[in-house]
């Protein structure tokens, strides 16, 4: 059952969520242009997980919808600097193969979705005391 | 999934019997899925430009409005810069009895009849209410600019 909502309507939903702040509380994200029609590119945070090296800190990320999201997922990093498995330490882009929503994306995924499996990461026993760079430094 | 009937009614007569300056041509994929083009009304700085949208039936449809907007950049007070509309109909005056065709009617009246004092783009209300004239020329040079077969 369900009707297939296309991209842009999809994002549009994703947005009006977004600015109503009816998300996760730890989590927000809205459009990075706001003259941008296709909606391709938004701009994330990630408050940090209590009980962490990342308590207190709040993340900014990147994300980009192609042409083709939700069908497929977005591609999305870090603009602060990190220190996890999953994030490439040179650029900060999150790797695919290694973040289980993104291994295994569904259509119903939202960007939502994947900005708090990105926080349960950060807060899992093996990575909340990873060393990280001093707060506020960033990618170029 | 079936389509319901009520779509495939609604989308046969959108080719049977036309409207004059409206076409909606579903998605090959998707049933529910609309390619819009409406012709800017004459007498109206949108006069001469044709405006792509799209729309999307939602699966409660028609016990709740199509989604709709312009894909097409447009000067309009009642559309903001993703363009998303402003118009009753498609908000808390919907009604079932309403069809794809009477919306995309009221859109194209919309443009004919911009609405200042119930603004969606509330800069460009602005400007419309300060001066009419010099709104009025701006949004026939955006027709120009972004609104060109």
């Amino acid at each position: 059952m369900g009707a297939k909502v296309p991209r842009n309507f999809r994002l549009l939903e994703e947005l009006e969520k977004g600015e109503k702040g009816m998300g996760a509380e730890a989590c927000s994200y809205g459009l990075s242009n706001n003259d941008d029609l296709l909606m391709s590119d938004w701009n994330g945070t990630i408050l940090g997980p209590p009980h962490s090296v990342h308590e207190n800190r709040i993340y900014g990320l990147k994300i980009h919808c192609g042409p083709s999201y939700p069908d497929v997922p977005p591609e999305i990093s870090f603009t602060s600097k990190i220190n996890l498995p999953c994030v490439d330490p040179r650029n900060g882009k999150v790797d695919p193969t290694k973040l289980p929503c993104l291994v295994q994306w569904k259509r119903e995924f939202t960007m939502e979705t994947i900005l708090i499996e990105l926080r349960r990461y950060m807060a899992l026993p093996q990575h909340k005391k990873l060393p990280q760079q001093p707060e506020g430094s960033t990618y170029d | 999934m079936t389509t319901p009937k009520r779509i495939i009614k609604e989308t046969e007569r959108l080719v049977a019997e036309k409207v004059p300056g409206i076409s909606a041509v579903p998605h090959d994929d998707n049933v529910r899925y609309f390619d819009v083009k409406i012709d800017g009304p004459s007498q109206s700085p949108y006069e001469g430009g044709v405006f792509n949208l799209e729309l999307f039936l939602p699966d409660d449809y028609p016990m709740t409005p199509p989604k709709i907007r312009f894909l097409t950049k447009i000067y309009h007070p009642n559309i903001d810069r993703l363009g998303r509309i402003c118009l009753d109909v498609l908000k808390s005056n919907w009604s079932p009895a309403l069809q794809i065709r009477t919306i995309l009617l009221s859109i194209q009246a919309l443009l004919g009849a911009p609405n200042p004092d119930d603004p969606l783009a509330n800069d460009v209300a602005q400007k419309w209410k300060e001066d009419e004239k010099a709104a009025i020329e701006t949004a026939r040079q955006w027709t120009q600019q972004h609104a060109k077969a």
